[in-house]
């Protein structure tokens, strides 16, 4: 792996996966994990001692981790790569910013935190200075170092970014509680260094239409806030400090392409079928109020799946029973007819950002979804109070995220059936909300069975399950390469799971990203899915690819996919059979891309 | 007290990662370590990587080193061997 061969303000180039397709070109936007506005404030002379405890506090914290990023960089990109974190390690223990930041609290009875940006800015003010293009970047590290020391001294996450015109928002990686902070009017593009294909940061940047390169290693460093740069995401590429020729090439691709957010959709409200009838119902993915005016803008038959988690990542706090009863009353007004499916909260592991959990060495097999809301109780009861009491204005339903078995189906159904009762008592009105499963754990695939004689509906949540099935962390560009949607045990165990559906005469939905590429979709109904939901302004291009195919197609190469011996075999003959069946429908670049091309 | 003349030979000049192994072998000797520009416009402790960063010494820079302490010979060897092989990072 290469770093910047390319010095100074000429234009560099960084290849990532782009994630959402698009063209951007704009200004860099960086966005620290934890970036943050700072006050000033007086202390009292007494107090000063505490206030510089607290800043050697804060500097231990953030070395220590630091230590570890350093430890990981130089894992996982090499000692050529990591040594930018040795140079922040070093920054850190320059006694020559800390005895600044120190004396300022003295001398000006400052607060820690506004010692340290006052230091930050000056020693910025003489980097700005410098003449040397590359050196005077560097500014970017003190201005890391320093973002990490404020973080540390809060203790918290990020406070509310407003953004006063159009930007590219170039992180190092986003946190869900990051992402869902964002100004999305003003948001035209998002870059980061880590991530993947289904990083929470890709599937809401498709769920916004904006475009987004992710895994890009170190564009984050190298770029400054206001630096021009160009995103092709269909490319995975982005180019800082774009020279006249390629802004011109862009400018003109740019103003080319359709806008996917203002595809309108005529035959978006006539019921989908394929070609031989067989008739398939596109739902959609929400997570964010910014979404919901695509549900009808694209033609969702309501909302396949609503996360209901980024009520939580929003604020940090529990959100009362009021206030979640609006946000569902909402949501099942947006669903219309067709409804709305809430699934209970997703919290713990990587979506619980810091609101307050204990971490754990390996947050995705541990306490999360179901297993924390069974564990913090009255939780889960506020939620399914606001839901079920929200069902009596519209149709709601629920599914339970990531149950191992019948067993957290039971408990969760005990648990909303005596919160109905108690409701029912206090006088108050409650739907008829349906109980589904969240199918996306090997052992609820292999006893789900036994799962469909309890439950209303599955739901396959293809994401995780592939995650699981495959042991595949989907957040970790180190083993991307494992992460294969089509691999066969991923198709047999959705194939498992919809059989068991059948035979229990309970519907299925899919609803992981997997439904949201139009290839996948194809396969998806041909495995006997007639249920997807997917983000929103992907229903366009599925609708088109489902309208023009026969069932009986998608099925046969379906059942040719099961037969297959490894990932690599499926997406090959993926590529044949498609592009010999729907040579109009499907382009080479449509399918899954052949791995020995590089 | 000894001095001895410097020239930056690496394309990068003394940047974040030229700089961080300048620190990290001055932190070694027990010896004051300075750098400062010939050009007298700034001056660094050695040891203080967001002064060595802040002389903004680019490719073909000329700076002044001074050691001053029980290990001055050997810390300025040390020091001069960096400049020598470009900071390990010559024709990269």
């Amino acid at each position: 792996m290469r770093g910047p061969r390319k010095i100074g303000e000429q234009e560099v180039r960084w290849q990532g996966l782009g994630v959402s397709d698009g063209v951007v070109v704009g200004r860099v936007l960086r966005v620290f994990s934890g970036a943050r506005q700072v006050y000033r404030a007086t202390i009292e002379e007494k107090d000063i001692e505490n206030e510089a405890r607290r800043l050697r506090a804060a500097v231990g914290l953030a070395r220590s981790q630091l230590l570890a990023i350093k430890a990981r960089a130089e894992k996982e990109l090499g000692e050529d790569h990591a040594y930018i974190f040795d140079a922040h390690l070093l920054m850190l223990e320059d006694r020559k910013l800390l005895d600044e930041v120190e004396n300022y609290i003295r001398q000006e009875r400052a607060n820690a935190e506004w010692a340290v940006k006052v230091a930050a800015d000056r020693l910025l003010a003489v980097y700005a200075e410098i003449k040397d293009d590359y050196l005077r970047a560097r500014g970017s590290d003190i201005e890391d170092v320093t973002q990490r020391i404020l973080v540390a001294m809060s203790g918290e996450s990020s406070g509310y970014r407003k953004l006063t015109e159009d930007a590219v928002i170039v992180a190092e990686d986003l946190m869900p509680s990051a992402v869902a902070e964002l100004d999305f009017d003003h948001a035209r593009g998002i870059a980061t260094d880590a991530g993947g294909w289904t990083s929470h940061t890709a599937i809401i940047a498709r769920g916004l239409g904006i475009p987004a390169i992710v895994a890009l290693r170190e564009l984050h460093r190298n770029a400054r806030t206001g630096d021009r740069i160009v995103m092709d995401a269909q490319q995975g590429l982005a180019i800082l400090h774009p020279s006249a020729s390629t802004l011109a090439h862009y400018a003109s691709v740019a103003s080319s392409l359709p806008k996917t957010r203002e595809i309108a959709t005529s035959d978006g409200l006539r019921p989908l079928v394929t070609l031989d009838g067989k008739e398939i119902t596109l739902r959609a993915n929400v997570e964010l109020p910014a979404e919901y005016s695509d549900v009808s803008r694209f033609g969702a038959r309501g909302i396949g799946l609503y996360r209901s988690e980024f009520l939580f990542s929003n604020r940090n706090a529990m959100p009362s029973e009021e206030e979640q009863y609006q946000a569902y009353v909402e949501v099942a007004a947006v669903a219309g007819a067709d409804g709305a499916t809430v699934r209970l909260f997703d919290l713990g592991g990587d979506k619980m950002g810091n609101a307050g959990a204990e971490s754990e060495r390996n947050p995705a097999l541990g306490l999360r979804a179901i297993r924390f809301s069974l564990t913090h109780e009255n939780i889960l009861r506020t939620q399914v109070r606001a839901i079920i009491r929200a069902a009596a204005t519209g149709r709601l339903d629920i599914v339970v995220p990531m149950i191992s078995d019948v067993m957290d189906v039971r408990r969760a159904r005990r648990i909303i059936n005596e919160e109905r009762t108690r409701l029912e008592a206090e006088g108050k009105e409650v739907g008829p909300s349906r109980i589904g499963a969240m199918i996306e754990v090997p052992s609820a695939v292999m006893t789900a069975d036994k799962v469909a004689r309890e439950v209303d509906f599955f739901s396959l949540g293809t994401n995780d399950l592939v995650q699981y099935l495959l042991a595949v962390d989907r957040g970790n560009e180190g083993v991307a390469d494992w992460f294969r949607s089509l691999h066969p045990a991923v198709l047999q165990s959705i194939d498992r799971t919809l059989d068991a559906a059948r035979k229990a005469f309970i519907p299925a939905v899919a609803c992981g990203e997997m439904a949201s590429t139009p290839a996948y979709a194809v396969i998806l109904i041909g495995l006997g899915t007639t249920d997807l939901s997917m983000t929103a302004s992907s229903i366009p291009r599925v609708r088109r690819a489902v309208a023009a195919i026969r069932f009986a197609d998608a099925q046969s190469i379906a059942m040719e996919c099961l037969e297959c011996e490894t990932a690599d075999d499926v997406e090959e003959l993926v590529r044949v059979r498609f592009s010999q069946k729907w040579p109009e429908l499907f382009k080479p670049k449509s399918l899954p891309a052949r791995r020995d091309a590089e | 007290m000894i001095e001895r003349r410097v020239v930056i030979t690496n394309r990068l000049g003394l940047h974040a990662r030229a700089a961080a192994l300048l620190v990290r072998t001055a932190s070694r000797y027990s010896s004051v370590l300075r750098l400062e520009r010939a050009d007298k416009t700034a001056a660094a402790d050695a040891r203080s990587l967001l002064s060595v960063l802040m002389l903004a010494a680019s490719r073909g820079t000329e700076l002044l080193a001074t050691a001053d302490g029980t290990d001055e010979n050997e810390a300025m060897s040390a020091l001069c061997g960096l400049f020598v092989d470009g900071f390990g990072e010559n024709d990269r």
